[in-house]
């Protein structure tokens, strides 16, 4: 994984499918900290906990919430390896930031909210759909904006630096959505 | 009943008292305030003869580290101001965690004792590396070989592997508050005091497993004890939530407590994850920093053997 690298050049594709990870990983909690602030806190529209919040619901919170915090730090970490080794591909990386926080607020938007039904938007209300719809249009055009970058950013160099690992091609919109906080924390560990 | 209220009373049915594991009831262990006062209100601490103990056997604690330390480094060897600095206040908090009033309701108090004893001084207690300085400050002997015997025995390395340490701390805190447990700590002085020992006792079991900074037996990879983290977090933020809507068994508290106890447990705890977290990460961090520089000497070296014959 860590060649010897006389100079700084292009990357290589792994490089780039890190960096994009690293950003998503920030991008994820860093909207979850938006919404812990500014929903949570500041605006008190959404609920600490709901009463009517199913077990499964809880459960899945709990365990977001823990990722979140997990991913804040190994997608700091990882940028900052990806720093140090003069290989992190900035335009990767904006697409990645953009990718992580739209992909967060979306699953917050449609899972947590309406499928676990962990809390809504809002209580005091007659009518949740327009706060629904601004909140995932939202959530769609920062997603959509992450990835046209990611692709424009593949497009700009087309011929990364062969990678000498097994993982190439892992450019534009791999799976780096909300969830992707323990599995990218591992991978991150496990080399 | 709400889903909640459903979902805890599925929960298998603890007996409350007579399970309990007997601890070692250590006379190290700070006696809080009056365990009435978990119900009448007013947090003020009654300084006991347990309490004076307890504070001045952490002291010496802290003293006989910092001798230990001093003592490394006049023989030469450098033993880190900062993993000094951290233990020392780690003993100071832990010892603070018992005597200082909390200006909270009775609830809240607990809770910051339980935030500042279960959770922060044995992050510090573990970052100030102890089992590291007691192998180096021991002379070769009878008393070094039995440190390094117990540390690199398959109880010890069982009892510090990541998942023993989630049961044992996220464990035990389900019991306390989601059984009868908490209400009996206020008619048993020796469950009030057991329990407060296995608050600390597997909060410090948990930092140390999570972090891995000292020598036993074996040694678990970063995704495991990230995975540790992630499950003790889970299981601490899902029960500071439950806390919030539902009391523990047995017990009254005012509503507005209860709610500003539970926030104080759920934000606390992410407080202590990210450090948690962030000494995981620098210990990768660190780690990957020297695969790389070893790597790039060994791709030099190659480079070097096979390159042409330097000019004479």
């Amino acid at each position: 994984m860590s060649q010897a690298r006389p100079s700084a050049g292009p990357e290589t594709s792994r490089e780039r499918g890190r960096s994009l990870v690293s950003a998503a990983l920030i991008g994820v909690a860093v909207m979850a900290a938006v919404d812990e602030i500014v929903f949570h806190q500041l605006l008190g529209w959404h609920h600490f906990f709901d009463r009517s919040t199913p077990a499964i619901g809880l459960l899945s919170d709990g365990l977001l919430h823990t990722a979140e915090l997990l991913a804040l730090v190994a997608g700091f970490v990882m940028w900052a390896d990806l720093r140090r080794r003069r290989a992190l591909s900035a335009a990767h990386a904006r697409a990645g930031l953009l990718i992580g926080a739209g992909g967060f607020q979306l699953f917050d938007g449609l899972i947590d909210h309406k499928v676990l039904r962990v809390h809504q938007i809002r209580y005091d209300v007659p009518d949740l759909l327009p706060y629904d719809l601004v909140w995932n249009g939202a959530a769609l055009v920062l997603l959509g904006a992450g990835l046209v970058l990611a692709l424009r950013a593949r497009r700009a160099d087309p011929h990364p630096r062969p990678a000498t690992g097994p993982g190439t091609g892992s450019g534009s919109g791999t799976g780096s959505g909300s969830g992707a906080g323990p599995e990218a924390g591992s991978e991150a560990g496990g080399r | 009943m709400t889903a909640v209220q459903t979902a805890l009373a599925a929960l298998p049915a603890l007996p409350a008292l007579p399970a309990l594991p007997v601890l070692p009831v250590l006379p190290v262990l700070p006696l809080p305030e009056s365990p009435r006062h978990h119900h009448t209100g007013g947090p003020g601490v009654a300084w006991s003869p347990l309490l004076a103990a307890s504070v001045a056997s952490l002291a010496s604690v802290a003293v006989v580290y910092a001798l230990a330390a001093h003592r490394l480094r006049r023989r030469g060897h450098p033993w880190p101001w900062t993993w000094q600095a951290c233990f020392v206040a780690g003993t100071a908090l832990l010892a603070a965690a018992f005597v200082v009033p909390m200006p909270a309701g009775p609830f809240t108090a607990h809770m910051g004792r339980h935030l500042l004893a279960g959770m922060l001084a044995p992050v510090l207690l573990v970052l100030g590396r102890p089992l590291r300085l007691a192998l180096r400050g021991l002379r070769p002997g009878r008393a070094r070989r039995a440190v390094l015997a117990v540390a690199h025995s398959r109880p010890i390395g069982l009892l510090v592997s990541p998942a023993t340490a989630v049961v044992l701390d996220m464990g035990g805190l389900w019991l306390l508050y989601r059984t009868p447990l908490l209400a009996a700590t206020g008619h048993h002085e020796w469950l009030h005091v057991a329990v407060h020992v296995h608050v600390v006792a597997a909060g410090t079991l948990f930092a140390f497993a999570v972090c891995r900074l000292d020598p036993v037996r074996r040694g678990w990879s970063v995704p495991w004890r990230a995975g540790a983290l992630l499950a003790g977090g889970t299981a601490h933020a899902v029960l500071a939530k439950t806390l919030y809507a539902v009391p523990p068994p047995g017990t009254a508290f005012a509503a507005a407590d209860l709610r500003a106890g539970a926030q104080l447990m759920y934000y606390g705890g992410d407080a202590v994850e990210l450090l948690l977290a962030a000494v995981v990460a620098a210990q990768w961090y660190a780690a990957t920093g020297r695969a790389q520089r070893h790597a790039s000497r060994r791709a030099l070296r190659r480079a070097t053997a096979a390159g042409p014959a330097p000019v004479a």
